[in-house]
Order: C-alpha cells, then structure tokens, then sequence
C-alpha cells in the first residue's frame, strides 16, 4: 500500500515538473481581507478560521470541486456497500491511511479522532462544530488506524464527524489540557496547532499574519512546492484584489465581494484572473407568513395570527413574478451570481428544474393574477381587498448590494401595486440572534426580508429541515429557529421524517427535490441569486481548483509558481 | 508641581474606574453578539453554548467585576512577572478575547510597534512639517506661501485619509509600482535591505497621515504664531537691535510653541489608539484595526480593554499637557 | 532749550508713515491709512521733547517710525549724525545700541517666558561680547540703576507690579547706553501713584546718563512737568511746537488752546473763570482726510480757506511754530 501511495506521487510528481521538490518555489502569499482570529476550527465557525486552518489541519473526508466526497486522511469512504457504514446506519467505521504523521513527526492514529470528538463534544467548552458531531455517542479506536463512529439514532447521512474543513483532526497531545473551560486557556496550541497538512504554522499573529512553512512531515515528500507562505489577514476585499491582480504582490485573495465593474477593471490588469464557484449560497427573500403588527403583543409574529395578506398564495406568487432576477445579478454580483428559482441550486442531483419558470419576469401576468385574486388598485394605486392594503415592510441587513436590491425590488413591487417601504438593520444585530432584540431576522418583525444562506458540504438533509413546522422562532424557543417564513406543513413535516430515514441517495435526491419545490411553489420563499465563491488568483500561482464545497486552500498542497 | 501632579494622579484613579464601568455598561447595553458573525450553517444552539462558554451567562455586575480582577490585578500581575521575572504562583485568568480566545493584552502589547511606527512617525513627520510651515505662514501672513499652506491644510483636513490613502495606492502601487500596498507587519529589520524594504513600506501610510497631522497642527501653529507676532515684546525685542531670526525663533516661537506644545501631547492618545481608517487601508493591522476588528465581532473583552487603555491614556496625557503648561510657562503655576 | 545751538541729535524731516488698507477677494491695495503725514521736527541733545495728542493721533506711530520699526513711507530721519531712513533692518541692528524705547504696556513688552535677566541682558548678548561675569555685572548695575532690587534678576515679569514692570522695561532700554531713548506713554498703564516715581526716575537717568527722550503721552500735565518743548499732534500732522512755557502759556494753534482748556487747574479761582473750549463732532479717519486743514472739520475758529488748502507749518516766534490759517493772516498783517 505503501508503495503504491509513493508510486502515486512519483506520477504526480512526474506530470508536474514544477513540483519536483518540495519548497524549491519560495514564498506563497496568500490574502484573506477578513483576517483569522485562530487557527482552531472548533473555537471559531467563521469561515476566514476554518480556512486559514485548512492549511494545516486536515478532516478525513472532504469535498472536491464537484462536491464529491473524497477520502483524504482516510483510505477510502466508508459506505453500506463496502461494509464502513452498518447497516441499520447507525455506525461508521473510518481506516486512516498508512503511515501518517503529525508536523511534530508524531504518528497520526485513531486515537487523535476520539480525542476530537471529545474536545468538540465538551459540554463547557463551546465547540463551534458541534453540530458536525451531532447523534454521536460514541468514538473508539478499534486498532491504531480504525475509527468506529456510533451514533444514537440511525444516520442516513454518516458523513458528519471528521469530514470537510469544519471537522479536522486535531493532536491529543497537544490539545490534552484543552478540555472545555480550558480550551481558550491553550493560545499555543489554539494559534498553532499541529496538524497533517502540507503547512505548519510558524508565526500566528491574531487578526494579523500568519507565517507558515511547508510541513517537512508532509505525506507526500514532493509536496509542497513552496517553502514557505504568508497569510495576510485584514483591509478591504478591494485592497485584496489589488494586490493580487493589479500589483501582484500577493497569489491568491479569498472572496472578491466587489461590485462586477470594479472586478472586471482589475482584472484588466492582466496579472491574475478571478475564480469562481458555485455552491449553495442563495439570497433570498422570506415571506412572512404571521402578521407581525406591534398591536398583536407577545403574539406579534406568531402562527397564532396569520398574515393578513401575504398568506393569499396569488400575493406572494405576484411578487415573485415581478422580479427581474437577470437584472439583479447582472447588477448585484456579474459573473459571481446566477439567477436562481430553487432554495436548493446544488449539488446537481439535487436541483430541480420544475421552478425555472422564475427566470422571466412577468409584471403584466403578476397584475392579472393579482387583480384576479380580488386585489384591485386603491385611488393612491395601492392594490387594496376588504380594506386591507398590499403594503409591505420589507427588511434586510446593511449592505450596498443588499440596499440595491432592496430598492430595485421596491420598484418592481410598485409596478404591480404594492406598496413596500424598506429598512435596513446592522448585520451584527440582524443576524445576531440577540432575543432582546426586535430587529432580528429570526424575530422578524416585518413582512418580508433578504439574506443568503447555505448549508455545509453537500447533504441538504438537515437544511431541508429548517422548514419544518417546530423550526419556526417563537417566544417558547426564544426566538430561535430557522424557519424564518414560519411555514407549517404536514405534508412538508412528513418528507423531512422520510429523508431522516432515507439512506439512498437517489430517493434522498427525490425527498430533497420534492422539498424544496413545496417551498418554491406555494411561495413560501422566493429565490433570487445564488451566489457563487469568488477569489483572485495571480497568474504566477498554478494548481488552484475553486472549491465551493470545502475550504478554498483545500488543495494548497498542489499549488506551484508558474515559471 | 509636585504636589499638584499627585493630587491628579489620585484622582484619576476613581475617574478611571467610572470610565471603565461607563464603557462595559455601554458594550453592554449595545445590540452585539459574538456569535453574530459566524456562518448561518452554525445552529442557535450551538451560538448559545458559545456564549455561555464566554461567560456571557452570568450577570452583569459578576462580568465587571470578573473583568476588573482580571485586568487590574491578574494582568498587572503577569506584566510585572514578565518584566522582573518574578514568580507570583497561582492560576490566574487574563482578560481573553473571544474572537481569538488568547490573553487581549499580548495581542495589544504585539500591535504596538507597528502603531508606533507607523502612526507614531507620521505624527513626528506631522510635527516636523508643521511647525515650520505654521512659522512661515504666520510670518508671511497672506503671501502666496501661506495662501498654498492654508490650501494644503485644509485639503489635509478635510479630505478623508481612506481617500487619500487609496489614491497614493493607485498612484505609487499600482500605476509606479514603486511601493507596496500591504504593510508586511512581520518584517524584522536586520540590515540595510529590509531597512530600505521598511521605509517603502511606511512612506505611504505615514504620509497619508502625516498629511492629515500636519494640517491640524500647521493652522494651531499659525494661529499662534500670529496671536505671538503682534504682541509688544516682539516690537521690544526688534528695537533692542535682536537679529530677526532670534525675535522670530526665540522671542515669537517660544511663547508660540506653548499651546501647541499641549495640543500636541493631548494628540499623543490618538496615536496609540490607531488610525483606524489608513491601518484598514494600508493594511498595517495595528491597534486602530485590532478595535474596529473587535468592535465588528461583538468582542467585548478585546473593545473594553482597548477602550480602557484609551481612556487611560487620555486622561494621562491631559495630565501631561497641563503639567507641561506649567513647566512651559512661567505665569503658569498649580498649588 | 531753543537756546540749545548745538546740532540736533535727531532730526526728522517730511516723515510719512502710511499704512496700506487691503480689502476684497484679491485683497487689493485700496487706500492708506496715513497715520503719520508729512512731519518734520528737530530733537537736541540732552533735552525732552514732549509729543502730545488724542490717541490715535499718529504719535505712537512716529516714535516707532523714528527709531525704524516701521519701513516708513517717505522722509528723512537722521539720528546722531547718521540717516538711518533708509537702511535695511538687519543693517539697522548696529545703529539700535544708540537708539531704544520704553513702551507703553509694561506686561506685554516684557517676554513672559523669560526671566529678568534674560530680557535686560539679551541686548548685551547681541550687541556685546561680555563675559558672564561681566553681563551679570553689567545687569545688576542696570538694576541698581532702577531702583529694582538685585535678587530679582531670575524672577519673570508676571511676578512684580506695573511700576517694577516698567522699571525692568527701562533698565532693558539702557543696556546698551543709548543716546535717545523714545518714550511710548511709559506711564499711562500705571497707577497715578506708581506714575510719579516712574516720570522721576526718567529725569533722574536723564541727568545721570544724558540721555535724550521724545516723551510720547496725552496726559499734558506729565508732560508739562517732564518736557522742555512741547509738539502738539493733530491726525497725523504737527500743528504746534513750541518751548513748554510758551506752548502751556499761551497757546497758539485752536487745536492745542482746545485741548489745553481741558487740563484740569488746581487753582479753584482760575479753573472757574477758564474757557472751556469743548471740540465738537469726531476725529476724521486717517484714512480720508478732510480736505485743506485736518482741523478744519473740529475747528471752532475755522474760516473758509482752511475748508480747501492746507496751512503751512510757520515760524511764529524763534523756536515757536505753527501750522494754522488764522496765525498766518497774523503774521503777514503783523
């Protein structure tokens, strides 16, 4: 096994000459405008964290561009078939590969996965990723590379603990005093942590810098091809781009979130190019299904009052048709946006083509179908039934695109009839989850808003479930919850409790499917962009796969400088 | 003097203190959360075990007081074990950020250099162009010199530094080329190279700033100056038959530097506070950024401890200028 | 003192002092504010020439343009033999030593951050080469020479009173043994009792040193008690010059009858039966003259050629002049 592993790298090292010995290309300088506050993955869910730790800490599992599970620290992927996966789905059984070692020269064995899932699993400590861990109630290592994962209930979708970039192996050595409380005690350990990687940490400033070296312990002895990288951290994503496609001071600077015309006079400079990907990343408006009117009290937004007109299907029918989604991402994001009519855009099996219908706006059908309804305009040209006016408060966090939208959609709206007044709240607070707080987005105090969100990896199972009638925030769960829309279907309920108990993918593909174009057809949620990963690769830096489904420097160890 | 200095020392020692529970009641009172920021994918569940696994749980006057243990005793404590090598023994909590869960005041005490270099020597470069340029305009009130510096200095002060900032970047980055746009905070100057790569890497950011310092201080010169130029002592020293050079240098300067003098060391807390704006810009990453970086992640320990040190180090150096007034002049005298 | 034969030690002749007035955008030069126009006087060694007049007269400035603190506009001033009108500044320095000022304002003459004998001893510094020994030797002897005590020598000025202030400014104008000192009110900012002693000591020095003072004030009783002649100022121009005696006695020019009617007479009998001229109407701007006299427009006596032509500064008697219509007409009719 072991020859053959060599062997493997021999041809890679073959088919890549530039790759011929491990650190003969210098320095890699790598950009994040948004910088790491720590190396560890577990104390930190922010995206910038988890990348930056991506270089150094290594998950058995992960996503490739395709959104393919590849085996990565493990021999291969555990499944039904190949006997990794039992099979009431209650148990998995990962094998490591042969012969791994720590950037300490330490051996990697089974025992470091049941020292993670303990670090994570801590009840006082916090852990980030928990909810990779989810069910788990057991690890134990049945030799030195063989790993049984039990879960209390049966897993149709095992593939949570120590896969994609959330959930790396860490050292039980190092972190062995780590334990809850005393996690955010071990800055040493947090800052540098030891991993598997093709890269050590050398220097880790907080929010700053941070300085690696190529890990001399890497499993594949020509790799990596740099000696060393710079991962600058903090400025603005426009800075970011500069420096790697107009001066070319920097390779590679994550998430371009820059307006199409701005990116595009940059990469007029000729010294690097963007990369793109897309993942499942859609911005979206929820409609709120509740009447959120302050008079209502304590049961202001609450399946106990129903939204006076937004619970009419033609009304939110008639507000999805008025949107000119093309206009929105040709406006709002260029070529790192695509319009979208599922909640659900990918993997590929997953995406449904029943809703395309979205993608032509139709303002003249959206007046019919409102005047239909019984919705006719006022003498202010208000469409108005039975007294009630179409006037919406429509919310979003602050951000230029997002207020773009937000005034472009208000246009639109009028065209038809209905009256939209906008607001704008601090991301902080708007997503800050905060129960104090009236303003938000689970609260929901106004009638429809605007955000993005995705889910981790590739399995839709668990986001399909935030639709769910017990999701929806309300006082008794202090306002926590994902079920923004507050939507209550039993029908909806049932295919969750199906897919929970689904383990082929083809029919999970089917519940998924079915799932998310309920939520598309009766209107529930309407979507508008899906927004792809963006980043900025200079033309001297070869070997870059986009990944939108795992870390963006998941494959650094294969990047080289293109001579 | 004596006295009267120590009398302020004592008394700022219950303002301090006011200060900091008027700053953790404020961060208190704000809408953050330090889970805000984290990916949408991370459960509501999850985001209250991080909370709660940040102390968030407990009360309000058990966070204050947790907090003034923490930095007023542990932290000085660890200062002076790191300075004398002493050995206190003991467990003691530092004051811990949540974003990086490491001790906020070794990150502080890491972000100081490259403030005080960058913001510090654009506040000297600020000084040394000002005051000669605040002499002459004052000196050829209304000449074309002092008409171009009243100009610059009211371009220095009112246009933004993100502005000036980034279009120095687009000339001198990205069109010349001469100088890089992103400050490398981990170069160690060692020998003549990374001296000359040092000096490149500040030009930029010092003169944005420098800029901006010089305009401020250049109108406090010349007002003064001109306030200096008309009194009698001047006509008294040109008829004693003093050189020019002396009335202007010695007699008018002198008298002149007085109120400048005091504005400058009441400026001196800025500089330590950062500039937010040219760090983010220039990418210096120094204590302006660590707070608005803070700030951004609801990082309460990280913003308390800065605001503090801010706090302290403002009502120091209002200490210090009016401990200067008097050393500066005469008339002036506390008892 | 017209007896005095000797050459004068100052003479000043046809001395302008305008100073330009800007205004507008462009801050053009639109008019002059002709604070001193066109003047001529003679001072001799050894005596007081009294210059007298309501403020904003001019005679601040012509003490100043005098001693060339001022770039003056035109004229002549030669002073111990030397025309210093038209030296540049810096070349003026080596002719300060011969030449200082008392001002009128003891605290804002004084430097504040300097000490007593920094301010007294700085002219030693930069006209002499004295040793320190020397130059503390030198600024003792000028303190003893004011009366100030030794030991105050390392105080600063805000720490003593007016009269002390005024004591140090005069020690500082006799540092470097000048000939002709110009006195700038040296006593209207002091109390009335402080004024005494100051006026005193000026005499005092003038006997012991032989020094020359054009003594500027508009308190006419101190300079009846200081001067030997007396020049009378009218908006920028001499209306009258005469020796003390006659100018008080008998005054010659409208102007100075006016304003000698109103010196307070300590003698009960006499202040009654006096004339008390009261001039109406305000002072002109230097800036726009009145056309002919620039009394003309205040003048209780004026007639209609002083409307249109300016008098011409006359002789009356030896060492007696004035410039006014009325005594001209005396003259060609005498």
């Amino acid at each position: 096994m072991k020859a053959l592993l060599l062997g493997a790298a021999a041809i890679m090292a073959m088919a890549s000459p530039t790759l011929a010995e491990r650190g003969s290309d210098g320095e890699l300088k790598i950009i994040y405008w948004q910088a790491p506050s720590t190396m560890n993955p577990y104390l930190s869910g922010g995206t910038k964290e988890l990348e930056a730790a991506s270089l150094v800490l290594e998950p058995l599992a992960r996503y490739d561009e395709g959104g393919n599970m590849v085996a990565w620290l493990a021999e291969d992927i555990p499944t039904v078939g190949n006997g990794g996966v039992s099979a009431d789905l209650k148990t998995i059984t990962w094998k490591l590969k042969e012969g791994l070692l720590w950037s300490d020269g330490s051996k990697v064995t089974a025992d470091d996965a049941v020292f993670t899932w303990k670090y994570c699993s801590h009840p006082e400590g916090g852990c980030a990723q928990s909810e990779k861990y989810n069910d788990v109630t057991n690890v134990e290592a049945l030799d030195a590379l063989t790993v049984k994962v039990t879960f209390g209930v049966s897993k149709p979708f095992p593939y949570g603990p120590f896969v994609g970039a959330q959930a790396p192996l860490l050292q039980a050595a190092q972190f062995a005093d780590c334990l809850g409380t005393k996690a955010p005690e071990c800055t040493d350990a947090n800052f540098g942590p030891i991993g598997t990687g093709a890269y050590k940490v050398t220097e880790f400033r907080p929010n700053d810098v941070i300085s690696l070296a190529a890990n001399t312990h890497y499993r594949d002895p020509a790799k990596p091809a740099f000696a060393t990288v710079t991962f600058k951290g903090g400025g603005d994503a426009a800075a970011a781009g500069r420096s790697v496609l107009e001066t070319g001071e920097f390779d590679y600077a994550w998430n371009m979130q820059l307006a199409p015309e701005v990116l595009a006079g940059m990469q007029a400079g000729g010294k690097g190019e963007t990369v793109s990907a897309f993942g499942t990343l859609v911005e979206r408006i929820m409609i709120n299904m509740t009447n959120p009117d302050p008079a209502l009290g304590d049961e202001r937004a609450t399946a106990k009052h129903p939204h006076p007109f937004l619970s009419d299907i033609n009304v939110r029918k008639a507000l999805s048709m008025a949107i000119d989604r093309d206009l929105l991402v040709e406006i709002g994001y260029g070529d790192t946006g695509k319009p979208s009519c599922n909640v659900l855009p990918a993997p590929e099996i997953y995406k449904s083509t029943a809703n395309d219908g979205c993608l032509v706006q139709d303002v003249e059908g959206a007046k019919k179908l409102l005047t239909e309804a019984g919705w006719v305009p006022g003498a202010d040209g208000i469409r108005q039934k039975d007294g009630v006016r179409l006037s919406l408060l429509f919310q979003s966090s602050t951000n230029a695109v997002r207020q773009d939208f937000q005034a472009l959609i208000k246009q639109w709206w009028g065209d038809i009839g209905v009256e939209t007044e906008l607001r704008n709240i601090d991301a902080s607070v708007f997503f800050g989850g905060d129960p104090g707080s009236p303003d938000t987005f689970q609260k929901f105090f106004a009638d429809v808003e605007m955000y993005a969100n995705n889910f981790d990896g590739t399995d839709p199972e668990s986001y399909m479930a935030n639709w769910e009638c017990k999701q929806a925030p309300r006082p008794e769960t202090q306002w926590q919850g994902n079920n923004m829309p507050r939507y209550c279907s039993e029908d909806y309920d049932a295919l969750v409790a199906e897919m929970a108990k689904t383990g082929d993918l083809q029919e999970r593909a089917r519940l998924a499917k079915a799932m998310n174009d309920k939520l598309m057809q009766e209107y529930i949620i309407l979507p508008l962009v899906d927004r792809g990963r963006v980043s900025a690769r200079s033309n001297a830096l070869g070997g870059v796969v986009m990944n939108a489904w795992d870390s963006e420097l998941w494959n650094a160890a294969d990047w080289y400088r293109v001579k | 003097m004596f006295n009267y200095t120590i009398r302020r020392l004592l008394l700022a020692v219950p303002t301090l203190l006011l200060i900091s529970f008027l700053i953790f009641l404020l961060l208190d009172l704000a809408p953050s959360d330090p889970t805000a920021n984290l990916p949408l994918t991370i459960p509501p569940e999850v985001r209250e075990k991080i909370r709660i696994s940040l102390g968030l749980g407990e009360a309000f006057h058990i966070r204050f007081l947790l907090w003034c243990k923490q930095f007023f005793y542990n932290e000085t404590l660890n200062i002076l074990e790191q300075w004398w090598g002493w050995d206190f023994g003991g467990d003691r909590l530092r004051v811990l950020s949540w974003q990086t869960r490491s001790p906020v005041v070794d990150t502080i005490v890491q972000r100081i250099p490259q403030t005080l270099w960058v913001v510090g020597m654009s506040y000297v470069v600020g000084i040394l162009i000002a005051v000669p340029i605040g002499i002459v305009s004052a000196y050829k009130q209304y000449s074309w010199f002092d008409q171009v510096g009243t100009f610059v200095s009211m371009v220095g002060y009112s246009v933004p530094t993100f502005f000036t900032g980034v279009l120095v970047i687009v000339i001198f980055s990205v069109w010349l080329g001469w100088f890089p746009s992103i400050y490398d905070t981990t170069l160690v100057v060692n020998d003549w190279s990374s001296f000359v790569q040092q000096v490149k890497q500040m030009i930029m950011p010092v003169s944005v700033l420098a800029l901006y310092n010089a305009a401020q201080i250049s109108r406090f010169m010349r007002a003064s100056m001109l306030d200096n130029l008309n009194q009698d002592y001047v006509r008294t020293a040109r008829a004693k038959g003093i050189r020019e050079r002396s009335v202007i240098l010695v007699h008018v300067l002198r008298n002149s530097l007085i109120p400048v003098v005091t504005v400058i060391a009441l400026g001196v807390p800025q500089v330590f506070g950062g500039a937010i704006i040219t760090e983010q810009v220039f990418k210096v990453n120094g204590l302006g950024q660590l707070l608005i970086i803070a700030i951004q992640a609801g990082d309460v320990p990280t913003v308390q401890t800065l605001t503090f040190i801010f706090a302290f180090l403002i009502v120091f150096f209002n200490l210090i200028a009016d401990v200067l007034y008097g050393i500066l002049d005469p008339r002036i005298r506390y008892d | 003192m017209s007896e005095t034969s000797a050459a004068p030690l100052v003479s000043i002749e046809g001395l302008k002092m305008y100073f330009p007035i800007h205004a507008g955008l462009f801050r053009r030069h639109v008019g002059d504010i002709k604070a001193v126009d066109d003047i001529s006087l003679e001072i001799f060694e050894g005596e007081t020439l009294g210059l007298v007049g309501e403020s904003g007269c001019g005679k601040s400035t012509v003490g100043r343009a005098t001693l060339r603190l001022y770039d003056i506009t035109a004229g002549s001033i030669t002073i111990d033999g030397t025309n210093t009108s038209k030296i540049n500044q810096a070349d003026l320095r080596r002719f300060r030593p011969r030449m200082q000022m008392i001002f009128q304002d003891p605290q804002g003459s004084l430097n504040p951050r300097m000490n007593v004998a920094d301010i007294v001893g700085e002219p030693l510094d930069e006209h002499m080469s004295l040793s320190r020994d020397e130059r503390l030797a030198r600024i003792h002897e000028l303190l003893d020479a004011v009366g100030l005590n030794r030991s105050f020598a390392n105080r600063y000025p805000h720490e003593f009173s007016g009269g002390q202030r005024q004591r140090i400014g005069i020690a500082r104008a006799l540092a470097l043994n000048p000939k002709f000192i110009v006195c700038d009110e040296p006593i209207s900012a002091l109390d009335v009792s402080i004024q005494a002693q100051v006026v005193n000591l000026l005499e005092d020095l003038q006997k012991k040193f032989g020094l020359t003072y054009l003594f500027i004030s508009h308190d006419l009783s101190m300079v009846h008690h200081i001067a030997d002649r007396v020049a009378v100022m009218y908006l920028g121009k001499i209306v009258e010059l005469a020796p003390r005696d006659q100018l008080f006695n008998s005054p010659l020019h409208p102007y100075t009858q006016a304003l000698l009617s109103a010196v307070p007479e300590p003698n009960p009998a006499r202040q009654n039966t006096r004339v008390h001229i009261v001039l109406k109407g305000d002072v002109p701007s230097p800036s726009d003259p009145p056309a002919g006299c620039n009394f003309c427009t205040r003048c209780p006596k004026a007639i209609d050629i002083c409307h249109h032509l300016e008098p011409q500064t006359i002789e009356i008697e030896p060492g007696r002049f004035a410039a006014c219509h009325l005594l001209e007409s005396a003259t060609k009719v005498a």
